[in-house]
């Protein structure tokens, strides 16, 4: 397993002394054994070096599979890593959140001048010359400026709003399950739920035909792939042939609304940019919408699935599903915290000076990431962390476990996740109505993971009702 | 008890609003936060102080009464204690 894992992206450049290191320390990382609970502990090995680069190893498949131990290696060995493309990792949930809190003070997006420094290939990639003018990368007083224009769709009030219409997706998309469900036959509801949901709801969003979404969609999991920071020449190419197909699409989407705006956050846009480019420019509109396109349904779909495996392998915490609105919140937050879709950040965050932090010192313009999905694991912020129990969410404020720990999986302070409550409205819409409608449901085949190291999520979540006898 | 939102600071989120729909409420044209009530009653209090240090910009500022405005805690004083050791604190508290 060690060798095999060396193809990971610094083995060419690593002198062959070095290579055994990294052979070692990922040896003594996997090296499971079986505690009192059977549960799986790492060997700890104090001796241990550091593991070479946590992004290659992400991507293994031994982390595809199972990403968690790792992360607890991670973060009782080398909570402040250093990638070998010098990239840092943080993995515990006290630094995390602090980065998170620090971001816009401590930690800053890259100036655009400064692209290259931090993207060396922006200069002849679209991807990442979209991603430079998203919101995720913007600073006050320019931040605040762009997400003060969206907001006004993303309020509580608005996200409300939409429930009905939400729900009415739901039903139509169980119903629509149901036949072949009750024929006997597997279905796979990663496909014909789980993306579609979000994807319908984006549509009816953004005033866009249905159709349109599909077609655009598709592409989405090959963009997100080239953004990754260790995304080969080829994946890049592939997340900028399908960005331009985006682009083409917005443009003209843009002339429809502007000729014919409707109430959608498209012609909202095109309103506020016609009334005065300062306010909104064309690159930033157009990565703006870029921007939520990727943000805006494959992580809901990924959650959706977790949600539903959740149910599935948990069924003495099914009765979470059945009660009132705060007993549903509980369980759709144990699922963000428990399966991070993104399981780390996907923009840099600069250090504006040299950060101390548990013993490493993050030097001044270092590009940190944030394991998400760690934070979200770590003892230290969640009691049994590995164990899923949606009481740590019983009564709290969104996001806040009883503790008064923050679910990192949207992220918290100026760059906190837009589409946080639109999320978990389609959430707390989908898993009591999936439960009702289909009380039986069962796993037709263990769900293929999508081999991605950045989004956890699933290929397929082939799923038939369990009848008696069978 | 009296509570402020930093309009400039206020990252939109609606986090407060979901705690405390009574208290807080999101401007229509732009979704930053406002108070909607003059004083907080005394059953609210520590739901606006959790309110407040669980905003994620820390745009909530919470005057406990005047008379204690020079001496009272920093609402955000809870998440504060929890910064890694060692790292530079935020200041930016009341």
């Amino acid at each position: 397993m060690g060798s095999r894992s060396c193809r990971c992206s610094g083995e060419a450049r690593t002198p062959p002394g070095d290579r055994d290191l990294l052979r070692n320390c990922q040896r003594a990382w996997r090296t499971p054994v079986r505690s009192a609970n059977q549960q799986v502990t790492i060997d700890v090995q104090e001796t241990t070096a550091a593991c070479r680069d946590a992004f290659a190893e992400l991507a293994s498949p031994t982390c595809i599979h199972d990403p968690y131990p790792f992360m607890r290696w991670l973060r009782e060995h080398d909570p402040v890593h250093r990638a070998a493309s010098g990239l840092f990792l943080l993995s515990r949930h006290a630094d995390i959140s602090w980065a998170f809190k620090a971001t816009g003070d401590a930690f800053r997006g890259p100036a655009p001048g400064e692209l290259a420094r931090y993207f060396p290939r922006a200069a002849r990639s679209l991807s990442l010359n979209l991603l430079a003018s998203t919101l995720a990368m913007k600073d006050p007083p320019t931040h605040t400026r762009l997400r003060r224009l969206i907001s006004r769709d993303f309020t509580m009030r608005q996200i409300d709003n939409l429930r009905p219409s939400i729900a009415r997706i739901v039903a139509a998309r169980l119903d629509d399950m149901a036949p072949a469900l009750e024929r006997g036959e597997a279905v796979d509801l990663h496909r014909e739920f789980a993306l579609t949901l979000p994807m319908l709801v984006f549509a009816e969003l953004f005033g866009m035909p249905q159709d349109d979404i599909f077609g655009l969609a598709a592409g989405i999991g090959g963009i997100l792939e080239g953004l990754s920071p260790h995304a080969s020449d080829s994946q890049l190419a592939a997340a900028d042939a399908a960005s331009a197909k985006v682009k083409a699409y917005f443009s003209c989407l843009i002339q429809r609304k502007r000729t014919d705006p409707r109430h959608d956050i498209v012609s909202m846009l095109v309103g506020a940019h016609d009334d005065d480019a300062d306010t909104l420019s064309d690159t930033e509109l157009i990565s703006m919408l870029w921007g939520m396109l990727l943000g805006g349904f494959a992580t809901t779909a990924a959650t959706i699935d977790h949600a539903v495996l959740a149910m599935l392998a948990y069924p003495q915490q099914r009765h979470w599903l059945q009660g009132d609105a705060v007993v549903v919140k509980a369980f759709v937050e144990e699922v963000l915290r428990y399966d991070a879709p993104a399981m780390f950040s996907s923009i840099p965050r600069i250090a504006q000076r040299d950060i101390e932090l548990g013993g490493t010192v993050i030097p001044k313009n270092a590009d940190v990431r944030v394991l998400i999905a760690s934070g979200n694991r770590d003892p230290d912020a969640f009691a049994d962390p590995d164990r899923f129990d949606p009481a740590r969410f019983y009564g709290t404020s969104p996001g806040m476990s009883t503790d008064g720990k923050i679910m990192l999986s949207f992220g918290h302070g100026i760059h906190f996740c837009l589409g946080a409550q639109l999320a978990r409205v389609q959430l707390a819409e989908s898993l009591p109505r999936i439960q009702d409608r289909f009380p039986t449901l069962a796993l037709a085949e263990q769900p293929p993971r999508e081999p991605s190291a950045f989004l956890r999520t699933f290929r397929a979540l082939p799923v038939r009702l369990h009848t008696q006898g069978s | 008890m009296r509570v402020m939102v930093d309009q400039d600071l206020c990252g939109t989120s609606g986090q407060c609003v979901l705690t405390l729909p009574g208290t807080f409420r999101q401007r229509e044209l732009d979704g930053v936060a406002e108070v909607c009530v003059a004083t907080v009653p005394q059953a609210l209090h520590a739901a606006v102080r959790l309110a407040a240090s669980q905003c994620p910009v820390a745009a909530i500022r919470v005057i406990e009464s005047d008379a204690a405005m020079a001496s009272a805690p920093a609402p955000t004083l809870r998440l504060l204690q929890r910064t890694p050791s060692g790292m530079p604190r935020k200041t930016n508290t009341i």
